[in-house]
């Protein structure tokens, strides 16, 4: 067989991205012609969101305000993460398969394919189900917006926010996942462990914690820019200079994610059969 | 210079010593204790550019690690590996355009996908034309049949249509060097039988093969040269031509008494021979050494003296010879 191939020593950037969607769009494409019970999961995520939204209005009924947040900002911060939450399930569902993968050893082929085996991973699977996170998420947020009054000046900021969000969101939750790759098991027990907590705490102004647990929040595992710092500075809770921290927070869990899962691979061992 | 070199590769794994059940489990997690076990031990391999090269050995004996070693997919404890002069696990991206790869008990698919998208997306992830691969499937159709599924989702494929899927994914590229882990295990025969005849048709245009399987058939009809390998350490390497020749000294007849065979008693009157009991009691097996008697004295004397009912002849086929390589009859 004659061959016009051109094998490329490392993957472009704009390849990669190529492959990811490529894949994402195969699948979507595939869920849309058998949805099956698709519509059910997608209501049970719904309804989920629908009662954070009735305790915070419970809440806001007998306090006027925590640690000098009201109740449409603290909406705010609730949609903001829901929404992060969501698109990890819509965008890159597959990294929480990374144990599972690991122990049946379906990371082998994808270690011979001329892609970076986290794409490959990360896109494997779409959580369809969390649509309805991602719709009442922004909902919240829309809603939590007009009631602070922010106005529309502050809706790019909002916008690129979200994305970001959804970007450190899925890092550390990848990185976490990746961990799996040396404690063999199905569960991703510390990804787990992130987003419940981040469930209870990020959902309160991170100022009612104590220094520790906020410098943790930042710096450490810097789930505080996820929802948090975004929303204090449209909010005015923060300098509009704590902005320059997300990308920062962005970059930094991207190389964590994908340091993590290169050393992994080097302690893969495939699995026995 | 050979396609691929692997040299004194090793690969030990580190498995959790524990005793089985929940007190073994809760034991293991205080003390973590740890066993090594060295699944390939100094492999020593040379593959010349469109060979083909059969790799067997019993279960256990360390094949498909050795494939995983080959490919990249681990990495080796000791030794060194190169594919087209490329370290496979450090240069990867670059090695996975040349090697295509299948394991039998696993699929590349993407289980919730059309078989169709499956390759489209492998296509892209490869760069492979749209005119290369527009005339890689029609191939792969006329000696495959893939049209017959190629709109089905993966996960309702049969295992046939299954691996005939899988080796059109590990195929996309135009690999040059393809690397086959039990690609007939669990198939019908007329299943095995197409398969065979693509292999051979990809072997007779240049690829370079590696292939491990339990079936010996497939292995008589595809390659050339066959590995056998046990405890993870070579036990024979060479064409299978020379094994045939080297090994195979001993012809048997199948006799067919009149009444029930006495097993010694024949024994003593013919000691040139070894006589062992056949299915029925008046089956007997009569074994010679092929280069000591032709068939013909053998027969001569066993008609005139036993005058049988009936009798048949057999040669020990390359599995008789590969199960006494195992356990360790015949030597090097
Ligand atoms: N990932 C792994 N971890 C631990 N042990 C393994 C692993 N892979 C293979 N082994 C062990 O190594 C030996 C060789 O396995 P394998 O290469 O799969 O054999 P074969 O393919 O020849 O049947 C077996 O005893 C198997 O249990
Ligand atoms: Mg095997």
């Amino acid at each position: 067989m004659a061959d016009t191939q051109t094998p490329a020593i490392a993957v472009p950037v704009r390849h990669v991205f190529a492959i990811y969607w490529r894949t994402w769009f195969a699948q979507i494409r595939s869920i849309v012609e058998y949805p099956a019970d698709l519509w059910v999961m997608a209501s049970a995520g719904a309804v989920w969101n629908i009662l954070q939204f009735a305790f915070l209005a419970v809440l806001f009924a007998n306090v006027p305000d925590v640690a000098g947040w009201g109740y449409h900002e603290m909406l705010l911060l609730s949609g903001l993460l829901s929404v992060a939450g969501g698109c990890n399930a819509l965008f890159w569902d597959g990294a929480w398969s990374t144990g599972a993968m690991v122990i049946k050893g379906d990371i082998d082929y994808r270690i011979t394919r001329p892609a970076p085996v986290i794409i490959q991973v990360g896109s494997s699977h779409i959580g369809m189900q969390s649509i309805g996170e991602v719709v009442f998420g922004v909902a919240m947020m829309v809603y939590g917006w007009i009631g602070a009054g922010i106005g529309f000046a502050a809706i790019p900021i909002g916008v690129l926010a979200i994305a970001c969000a959804a970007v450190i969101q899925s890092a550390l939750v990848t990185a976490l996942c990746a961990v799996n790759f040396w404690i063999k098991g199905q569960a991703s027990i510390f990804a787990f462990l992130m987003i419940e907590l981040q469930g209870n705490a990020m959902k309160m102004p991170l100022g009612i914690f104590p220094i520790a647990v906020r410098l943790v929040a930042m710096f450490i595992v810097p789930v505080a820019f996820i929802n948090f710092v975004p929303v204090a500075v449209v909010t005015g809770h923060m300098s509009a200079w704590w902005l320059a921290g997300i990308p920062a927070a962005v970059v930094g869990s991207v190389l964590l994610a994908a340091g993590v899962y290169r050393l992994g691979l080097r302690a893969y061992d495939s699995a026995g059969h | 210079m050979p396609i691929l070199e692997a040299q004194a590769l090793t690969k030990t794994f580190r498995r959790p010593d524990k005793d089985s059940g929940f007190k073994g489990a809760v034991r293991h997690l205080m003390q973590r204790k740890y066993k090594n076990y060295t699944a390939v031990d100094g492999i020593d391999l040379s593959i010349e550019a469109g060979e083909s090269v059969a790799y067997v050995g019993p279960n256990g004996a360390g094949k498909s690690t050795t494939v995983k070693l080959l490919t990249g997919i681990l990495r080796p404890s000791e030794g060194t590996v190169r594919v087209m002069g490329r370290d496979p696990h450090v240069e990867r991206i670059a090695n996975a355009h040349d090697i295509g790869v299948l394991f039998g008990q696993r699929t590349q698919l993407w289980w919730d996908l059309p078989v169709e998208e499956s390759l489209k997306l492998l296509k892209h992830m490869y760069g492979v034309s749209d005119a290369d691969y527009k005339r890689r499937i029609e191939r792969f159709d006329e000696l495959l049949d893939l049209n017959e599924f190629m709109p089905a989702l993966a996960r309702t494929l049969s295992l046939g249509q299954r691996m005939r899927a899988d080796l059109a994914c590990a195929l996309i590229h135009d690999p040059k060097m393809v690397y086959l882990d039990e690609p007939t295990i669990g198939l019908d025969i007329s299943v095995k039988d197409r398969l065979r005849a693509f292999l051979r048709e990809l072997v007779n245009d240049g690829t370079t093969l590696l292939l491990t399987s339990h079936d010996l058939a497939d292995i008589e009809e595809v390659c050339e040269r066959i590995v056998v390998i046990d405890k993870g350490a070579v036990a024979y390497d060479g064409s299978i031509e020379r094994l045939k020749a080297h090994y195979i000294t001993t012809k048997a007849v199948n006799l067919y008494l009149e009444g029930a065979a006495n097993v010694p008693e024949l024994a003593e009157k013919f000691p040139d021979y070894e006589w062992t009991a056949g299915e029925a009691p008046s089956e007997v097996v009569v074994t010679y050494e092929s280069n000591r008697f032709t068939t013909a004295e053998v027969l001569g004397s066993l008609t005139a003296q036993l005058s049988p009912r009936d009798l048949s002849l057999s040669e020990p086929s390359i599995e008789d010879v590969i199960r006494r390589l195992y356990a360790g009859e015949l030597t090097k």
